[in-house]
């Protein structure tokens, strides 16, 4: 059996940031959001740690209440900073754009973040950041599908603010039913 | 003089209309072999998944005397579902509603309240077991299902194909595995458009995949020329029609090499795949770049070899199976299994993974750009003018037959944009619809 992935923090920290911590990644996550949702990578990529890993594993319907609805041997979604940056972003390029068939028209996203929980973890310049993020996704004239799912993010305090280092997102939905699957929730 | 082998033209109908919808449900799904699960997915008694033929839910379940059953979702009294969960392990099946209770055999062994509610003797529990399919059968660790009585055995159903997924499938000493749980979505496609994709259109690739080929997925003569010494210009690929619509095409790398080159696994594998193929099978497996086909009517397979996926020089070769369940004229669920050669190197199993995922995984460049097409078609064929337009299938008709020395079985031919295997698709889907209006 393959090595099984994990989310970034196995315990949950009993440890609160500030209300003025928990304002301002807050408003990163805000800001990080509002990137990804204008298509405006180079802003993104400036909020991410060089480290970055974005994984979701994939959804299920256990037998017994008390397993996760996800199989940490399997992944939705398993990519780098260097994976998003030269084969995702890299598709929206002006030379490329108009090859990239499922993007072009691209479908319409729009992050709603919500429920963020900002913990402190052992090592002072990481932060465990928990969010709920609904994704809803518009393909040309279709109606808008919806995706909801609970973040877990790693996010570390850096000198001129704070840099995503992971990103864990367990879906809700096991038949996963939306325009396209290439997601960042 | 060239060979007709099979229709050019199918109408769009075919790929919209709820009428036909409802006829394929009756005459394709109720009486073909499909494919449910991978024996790897439940090794233990007990173990169990949820799966679907047609549009009927099924439990797979691997029974306490080892034989692997598949039964119809339902409780034998009223109807209702035994099994909510996706997969997990238990001896019994127990109803909740009235609480009939089956061994993983299928056997009902409890109804409860018995003597108030039936009297004594009121009810033959030996005559109640769960319904279950005429036939279930496993290839390779594929576990096959039909409702069909007469349905002919699976290998020989799966006939000439069986040589080609040895091949891809029988090369490992420990064989493959199923990576988890397989990843379930709803594609706004009919059922029948991915499929003939996968038959074996190498036509598409240079223009759907366009960008795949600009950033570096698809083996370059740079990329070669690393691994051997003779880089030659052209890709070259052969399209085969297996018989009752099951269909490969197998795409080589442009080089010229004097022994087996498995590029894209580990080295250390090569031996056991050398010791385990024919010299044919060793053909199609060496400096591979991509094999796909489809097995009738519903299930796709996939072997391709992705270069510079995690960074330049990271080339690795992945495996995957997808499965496609039948909702309406315009929609299907699809399934999507990454199979992964037992005890291979870890760090080599991850980069496979990622080659996969990025490529032809559900998130990966390869399906978004290809779904896009899929979509396209069901939502163009709904039209009352399209829906009696004709789709037409004139690719590769000029091709040459492949000699019979070489030694691949089936109906073979030289010629890697061919769509031969789209007819061989459909020739079994109108056999199977008897019809003769939308297809000639």
């Amino acid at each position: 059996m393959t090595s099984n992935f994990a989310p970034p923090f196995a315990e949950i920290s009993q440890v609160w940031a500030s209300p003025e911590e928990h304002a301002a990644v807050a408003a990163f996550l805000a800001h990080e959001a509002e990137a990804i949702d204008s298509r405006d990578f180079a802003t993104w990529l400036s909020l991410v740690d060089d480290e970055f890993t974005y994984q979701v594993p994939v959804p299920r319907t256990p037998d017994n209440p008390f397993s996760p609805h996800f199989d940490s041997r399997s992944m939705l979604i398993d990519e780098s900073k260097w994976s998003l940056e030269s084969q995702w972003f890299r598709r929206l390029d002006l030379d490329l754009y108009e090859l990239s068939w499922a993007e072009n028209p691209p479908v319409r996203f729009r992050h709603f973040v919500s429920n963020i929980r900002v913990r402190r973890t052992d090592d002072p310049k990481v932060l465990d950041v928990r969010s709920n993020v609904m994704l809803v996704g518009t393909r040309q004239s279709d109606a808008p599908k919806f995706l909801t799912g609970e973040r877990s993010d790693a996010i570390s305090v850096v000198d001129d603010g704070y840099r995503l280092t992971r990103r864990w997102v367990v879906l809700d939905q096991v038949v996963i039913d939306f325009p396209q699957l290439r997601i960042m929730l | 003089m060239i060979e007709i082998d099979g229709p050019v033209s199918v109408l769009r109908r075919t790929w919209g209309d709820e009428e036909v919808f409802a006829r394929e449900l009756e005459r394709v799904f109720k009486r073909s072999w499909q494919f449910l699960a991978h024996d790897s997915e439940i090794p233990e008694p007990g173990d169990y998944v949820q799966r679907r033929m047609g549009r009927d839910r099924v439990i797979v379940v691997h029974s306490e005397d080892g034989v692997i059953r598949v039964f119809l979702n339902t409780c034998r009294h009223r109807g209702v579902p035994l099994c909510r969960a996706d997969e997990g392990n238990t001896s019994h099946f127990r109803c909740s509603y009235h609480g009939w209770t089956y061994a993983n055999t299928g056997v009902l062994r409890g109804v409860t309240y018995q003597p108030d509610v039936y009297g004594r003797d009121g009810i033959d529990k030996s005559e109640l077991e769960l319904f279950a399919p005429a036939h279930v059968d496993t290839f390779l660790g594929m576990i096959f299902a039909t409702w069909d009585q007469d349905a002919v055995p699976l290998r020989e159903y799966l006939g000439d194909l069986t040589w080609y997924l040895e091949a891809i499938m029988g090369k490992f000493d420990d064989g493959l595995e199923v990576v988890g749980t397989p990843v379930r979505n709803i594609v706004k496609a009919n059922w029948k458009t991915e499929g003939e994709n996968l038959s074996g259109d190498g036509y598409h690739t240079m223009v759907t995949h366009a960008t795949a080929v600009e950033l570096g997925l698809f083996a370059t003569p740079k990329d070669l020329e690393k691994l051997t010494e003779v880089v030659t210009p052209r890709f070259t690929g052969r399209t085969v029609d297996c018989g009752n619509g099951h269909t490969i095409r197998v795409q080589r790398l442009p080089v010229e090499i004097e022994s087996n080159q498995y590029w894209g696994y580990p080295e250390e594998m090569w031996e056991q795949f050398d010791r385990n193929l024919s010299p044919g099978q060793q053909q199609v497996m060496s400096a591979l770049s991509v094999c796909h086909g489809s097995v009738f009517p519903n299930m796709s397979f996939i072997e391709n070899f992705k270069t510079n996926v995690d960074g330049p020089g990271l080339h690795a070769r992945y495996f995957r199976i997808t499965v496609r369940y039948p909702i309406s004229a315009t929609h299907c669920e699809q399934l999507w299994f990454l199979l992964q050669p037992r005890n291979a190197d870890q760090k080599w199993r991850r980069l496979s993974a990622q080659a996969y995922l990025r490529t032809n995984g559900p998130s990966g460049m390869f399906e978004i750009d290809d779904t896009e097409n899929f979509v396209g078609i069901s939502e163009a064929s709904v039209g009352e003018i399209a829906r009696d337009k004709p789709i037409t299938y004139l690719g590769g008709l000029q091709n040459p037959k492949t000699p019979s020395e070489v030694g691949w079985p089936g109906d073979v031919v030289d010629g890697d944009k061919t769509e031969k295997t789209l007819r061989a698709f459909h020739r079994q889907w109108a056999v199977m619809m008897g019809d003769n209006e939308v297809v000639s």
